[in-house]
């Protein structure tokens, strides 16, 4: 196995899991609209009756923050850090930093405020989206053949879903819990075919993809995600009428586990240099 | 083993002939000794040829350093733009301007830049663009006893060079999409002499 890179397991489950939060808040103002919400909290000093108390925002913020700061352990200069957006016309990289950069600010004027209208939270939600979109190109590199297409992508999408469906459900009110125990039922459902299925076809691809399934199925982390973070989740939430608080917790190891096996254990083109490919 | 051209008017690179290639490791250590690498940190490095590729009791090698590619995965990838493309083709990588952050390594389906954990940034070959400036061969090519490295422009191939030139052989990855400057001259079957 490869180095895990610990700083990019960090930025990127924890960035997935503000976008989550973010994504499912603006879609339980959604349901509030119909009416979903009546007993969610009002937003303090506004009166308003939509999602989205100031200590779940707060909560996204501080997530958010956290992911940027252990994106900078990755770097051997940190200090060079401020320069990462000079190649927007081409670099995914720095794309990705300008995309959560924006979204980690979109984060704190609702947190700071407290007042995060529709158009903020449409905003956040879009925003983060986009910023997810940038992580999928960013780490799908054309060297490693096992992710370079869309599978990033997809992992990341269900990582933002599975967290912010989990810890999203600490501070939804009654109304919204049916909605979010629903979309963690199926981010589950999804995430195990997914990480079933996708080893199994690198299987049967080129020889370097097929040496990333044989890595990634040879990992003990993999195994440990595949039955603590998805299986477990699946039939507990199968038996259970809402989402348990302890499901935020152990639904974030499984995904940091996942991700260091994505990592860790995808197979560089260059390790078969001289070999059939 | 198709070979795809350049569309550059100019792209200076690699010629490595398998067939001449005795393995001896020369221009790894030319370009070792001309640098000064860190332990651990290889510009050039020569890969064997699996033998289910080369299936003889004589052996064949890659002598492999960066491809200087003609739309460079390296370059598309950095964050603060520390690789340029020059106009001769060659794909310099400024340290000065690296911050460290691996998304070339990564990127690059060679594993041609490397990490240097001293200065906590990346590096590789860029074809000793100071030397070819002044006039002078890179010091792989300079050093190798038996001509198995050349630098060529596959912009202007010889008749002969483009003939026998392979950009894809087995054993080293197919990517149309950076299109890697390095050709090869395949090794002949070894002739069976019956005692
Ligand atoms: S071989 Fe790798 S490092 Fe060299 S130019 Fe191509 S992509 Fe860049
Ligand atoms: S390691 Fe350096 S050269 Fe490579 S992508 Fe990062 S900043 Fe650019």
């Amino acid at each position: 196995m490869q180095n895990i890179e610990l700083p990019l397991v960090l930025f990127t489950v924890l960035s997935q899991a503000a976008v989550g939060m973010a994504l499912l808040l603006a879609v339980r103002s959604c349901g509030c609209a119909g009416g979903a919400c009546a007993t969610t909290p009002t937003i303090a000093g506004t009166g308003e009756n939509a999602p989205g108390s100031r200590t779940e925002w707060l909560t996204a913020t501080i997530v958010m923050g956290v992911a940027l700061l252990a994106s900078l352990f990755h770097l051997g200069h940190p200090e060079g850090a401020v320069r990462t957006m000079a190649h927007l016309e081409k670099a995914w990289l720095s794309r990705e930093i300008l995309a959560f950069g924006a979204f980690a600010a979109l984060l704190a004027v609702a947190a700071l405020t407290g007042k995060a209208g529709a158009g903020l939270r449409a905003a956040a939600a879009l925003v983060g989206l986009v910023a997810l979109y940038t992580s999928g190109m960013t780490y799908a590199p054309p060297a490693m053949p096992a992710v370079h297409n869309a599978a990033p992508l997809g992992f990341f999408l269900l990582s933002a879903l599975l967290l912010g469906a989990s810890f999203g459900s600490w501070f939804a009110g009654e109304g919204s819990q049916p909605m979010l125990r629903a979309v963690l039922l199926g981010s589950l459902a999804a995430a195990l075919a997914v990480y079933v299925i996708v080893p199994c076809v690198w299987a049967s691809g080129g020889t370097v993809m097929q040496m990333t399934a044989r890595a990634w199925l040879a990992s003990p982390l993999y195994w440990a995600r595949l039955v603590l973070g998805i299986i477990v989740p699946l039939v507990v939430m199968i038996r259970s009428p809402r989402i348990p608080r302890w499901m935020g917790p152990l639904v974030l190891l499984g995904e940091l586990a996942g991700r260091a096996v994505f990592f860790g254990a995808t197979v560089h083109a260059a390790m078969n240099l001289g070999a059939p490919y | 083993m198709t070979t795809q051209k350049t569309s550059l008017p100019r792209q200076r690179a690699f010629l490595v002939d398998v067939e001449r290639c005795i393995g001896c490791f020369t221009c790894a250590m030319a370009c070792k000794n001309y640098y000064h690498q860190e332990t651990g940190v290889v510009w050039r490095q020569l890969y064997p040829l699996d033998e289910a590729i080369y299936p003889h009791r004589e052996r064949a090698f890659f002598s492999l350093a960066c491809n200087h590619c003609e739309n460079p995965a390296c370059l598309n990838a950095c964050p603060v733009k520390a690789y340029e493309k020059r106009e001769d083709g060659v794909v310099v990588h400024h340290q000065d301007r690296c911050i460290g952050c691996g998304n070339c390594i990564r990127s690059c389906p060679y594993g041609a830049p490397r990490y240097n954990p001293v200065l906590k940034k990346a590096e590789k070959c860029s074809l000793c663009h100071e030397r070819l400036d002044a006039g002078k061969q890179p010091a792989c090519v300079q050093s190798c006893p038996v001509r198995a490295l050349r630098l060529v422009d596959i912009a202007a191939l010889s008749t002969t060079d483009a003939a026998n030139a392979v950009q894809y052989p087995a054993g080293y990855p197919e990517m149309p999409q950076v299109n890697p400057s390095t050709r090869f001259i395949m090794p002949r079957t070894p002739r069976v002499v019956r005692r």
